[in-house]
């Protein structure tokens, strides 16, 4: 049965439902867990962040507190020097700075943004709705704490958003702070996310390939068992003519056998027992009546009319002599009818081939005549039997004017077809070629010597 | 005339024909001449042999078309053992292939079937008498084809015995097993070789390999 394309559908939709399916759930994960991962890293990283923030502050601290601690509070030279500690002590390139506040907001140290020195900044309220250095100052008073704000970033001279952290220098009332802009963290998290996307789109990729190549295969593999299975089945029609043709062929010697060896010779005894009955009034000196001679002669046309078509179903000559006699016989003929000079080559031995092969190849020598007759205009054939090398080789040569042997040719006028002939030929395991130009036409037929060893002694001595 | 002047005179004849009405036929017509007697008849083409030796007619007239061994292939062993036997050789088949086989078999003679009774009787006369006898049409046939020699083909005796030989027989083997002369296994032999324009037995036997007449 051939593969049908239903079947072929099927297969091809289930790869398709099973490779979106696959896709879906491999994304969804790929992401969840992705998200997952990212959360972690943002926290890993924030809390490097702070620990940093904190390390620079308590080195920032000590780096003052041999002016601070032990100087009396209102010491204002002592301050203003702290301050310009503060104010040179820069990390980070442009982004790291210490900035310093009083208790009730005033700026007093700022390297970044100097023009805040000594102005107030209490109720400075941010893109968020809060009051930024209120909450410094609480977490500051609180032993240090961390907040997130939008600030002018120095490096790019834009607000972004920045954690700062800040402590509490009790004895003056001093909040000093300082921070990390987190777009870094941010831009390194979304490189990671760009990398996670590619990651998904290249999964989304292999699968697609896998898919493709999978209906692609299935489509190869139908394609494949679809031409095996036409190819079985060519070969067992090809069989199933064949048979078809040696039933047909066996009907035809059957019947032939029949008339020649059956109704002819019953007609023959009639005809003596006609030639008898005038022989017996010629001597009885009685004249042959004229109905009796009607019959004896068309009984003559009625044998000789069953004969010709006996011939025509069957060649007899074939069965009784072979092949090399029937040919003789068949060229003869075709000499006397078309004035064509016929030339027959064949060995000294006769009777070796089995009937089938016999019928096979004196049918391929009658439909090369006829083909020569109806197309060729040739005035010389040379028909040529050998046996050599373990073949036995036919060729039917004309010198006429040739045909395309191409397979797009269109061959219908030549009989029952020649390529019928080449199926017939190979059958039995033989080789049939034609070829053709404008100086005529050489059509060769080959059957391997096994086919037909041994079987002269089988049908004439082992039967004997 | 009297009746024991015409017994001597009288041509012995066996009718071998597959078909029972022709025969009887046959009989009919031939019974109005005197000078014949048929002694027997058979229908098939091996008994034809045995009971041509038990009888040894003087004419066999033999059909070609029977079961088991054609009316050919049995003239060539009977005119091989019986020298005295002639065989007129009694037909449908009008080819020239039949009748040159015939010939090369041993027939003296070819007539065909739809010939009148008449010419039937001529021709078992003139065969009887040591000459030859065809019917007007195959005489024409002759003409057109006659049998060249040195480019015949081997008769089914010959190649038979040629097969013998290429499956490694003596002459003196293939004489017991033919129940013929060695003499006459000879004769074959020769006639093989100069058919086929060969000298030597190991061509011989390569000729029958090549041409699958025996296997290798």
């Amino acid at each position: 049965m051939i593969l049908s394309i239903r079947l072929l559908f099927i297969a091809v939709l289930q790869v398709v439902i099973t490779s979106i399916i696959t896709y879906w759930l491999v994304a969804d994960e790929y992401i969840e867990l992705s998200e997952q991962s990212l959360e972690t890293l943002e926290s890993i990283m924030i809390e490097q962040k702070q620990q940093q923030l904190k390390n620079y502050t308590s080195i920032a601290i000590s780096a003052v507190e041999h002016l601070y601690k032990p100087s009396d509070q209102d010491n204002t030279v002592v301050k203003s020097l702290v301050a310009d500690i503060f104010d040179s002590m820069l990390y980070s390139g442009d982004d790291g700075y210490f900035f310093v506040y009083d208790g009730k907001g005033v700026s007093i140290a700022h390297p970044k943004e100097p023009f805040r020195i000594g102005k107030n900044f209490w109720e400075l309220e941010n893109a968020k709705g809060e009051k930024t250095i209120q909450i410094l100052l609480e977490n500051a008073k609180a032993g240090g704490g961390f907040y997130r704000y939008p600030w002018l970033k120095p490096s790019l001279q834009k607000v972004s958003e920045k954690m700062g952290y800040s402590v509490y220098l009790a004895n003056w009332d001093w909040m000093v702070g300082t921070g990390v802009y987190l777009d870094d963290v941010n831009s390194q998290l979304s490189i990671l996310q760009d990398e996670i996307d590619q990651h998904i789109n290249k999964t989304k990729q292999i699968i697609l390939l896998v898919a493709i190549s999978s209906i692609f295969i299935i489509f190869l593999f139908g394609l494949i068992v679809n031409l095996n299975q036409k190819k079985r089945t060519d070969l067992k029609i090809s069989e199933l003519g064949q048979k078809i043709i040696n039933l047909q062929e066996e009907e035809r010697r059957y019947f032939s056998r029949e008339l020649h060896d059956g109704i002819v010779q019953i007609l023959v005894s009639i005809k003596y027992s006609l030639e008898a009955t005038s022989i017996f009034l010629k001597k009885a000196e009685q004249t042959k009546p004229a109905p009796l001679e009607h019959a004896e002669t068309n009984l003559v046309t009625a044998i000789q009319e069953i004969r010709r078509i006996s011939h025509h179903l069957h060649p007899r000559i074939l069965d009784e002599l072979g092949l090399s006699a029937a040919m003789d016989s068949l060229s003869k003929e075709f000499s006397q009818r078309t004035g064509v000079f016929v030339n027959v080559t064949k060995p000294a031995v006769r009777k070796l081939l089995p009937d089938h092969i016999n019928t096979t190849l004196y049918r391929v020598v009658q439909e090369s005549l006829n083909n020569i007759e109806k197309h060729a205009n040739a005035s010389y054939v040379a028909i040529h039997l050998s046996i050599q090398n373990n073949w036995l080789t036919l060729l039917v040569k004309d010198d006429g004017s040739g045909f395309d042997t191409s397979p797009e040719a269109d061959t219908s006028g030549f009989g029952i077809g020649l390529r019928n002939l080449a199926e017939r030929v190979e059958y039995h395991s033989g080789k049939f070629d034609i070829s053709s130009s404008k100086k005529g036409t050489t059509i060769r037929a080959e059957i391997p010597t096994a086919s037909f060893v041994n079987y002269f002694n089988q049908s004439n001595i082992e039967a004997a | 005339m009297n009746s024991d002047e015409l017994d001597v005179k009288k041509i012995t004849v066996m009718l071998v024909d597959d078909h029972p009405m022709v025969q009887g036929g046959l009989r009919a017509c031939l019974s109005f001449y005197e000078d014949i007697k048929i002694v027997g008849s058979t229908t098939e083409g091996k008994e034809a042999l045995n009971k041509a030796l038990e009888l040894k007619p003087d004419v066999i007239l033999m059909d070609i078309s029977m079961p088991f061994m054609n009316g050919i292939d049995a003239t060539e062993i009977i005119t091989e053992q019986l020298d005295d036997t002639k065989v007129l050789i009694f037909s449908m088949h009008d080819s020239a292939e039949f009748v040159t086989s015939s010939i090369q078999a041993g027939a003296s003679g070819y007539i065909l079937k739809d010939t009148t009774s008449e010419e039937v009787y001529y021709a078992i006369k003139a065969v009887s008498n040591g000459k030859t006898h065809f019917s007007s049409s195959i005489a024409k046939v002759l003409v057109e084809s006659p049998v060249r020699a040195g480019n015949e083909k081997l008769t089914t005796r010959e190649q038979v015995i040629l097969s013998y030989i290429a499956q490694g027989n003596s002459s003196k083997e293939i004489a017991r097993k033919l129940n013929i002369s060695f003499r006459t296994v000879e004769a074959h032999r020769r006639n093989i070789k100069a058919k086929l324009n060969i000298d030597s037995l190991a061509e011989l036997v390569r000729y029958a390999v090549n041409h699958g007449l025996v296997e290798s």
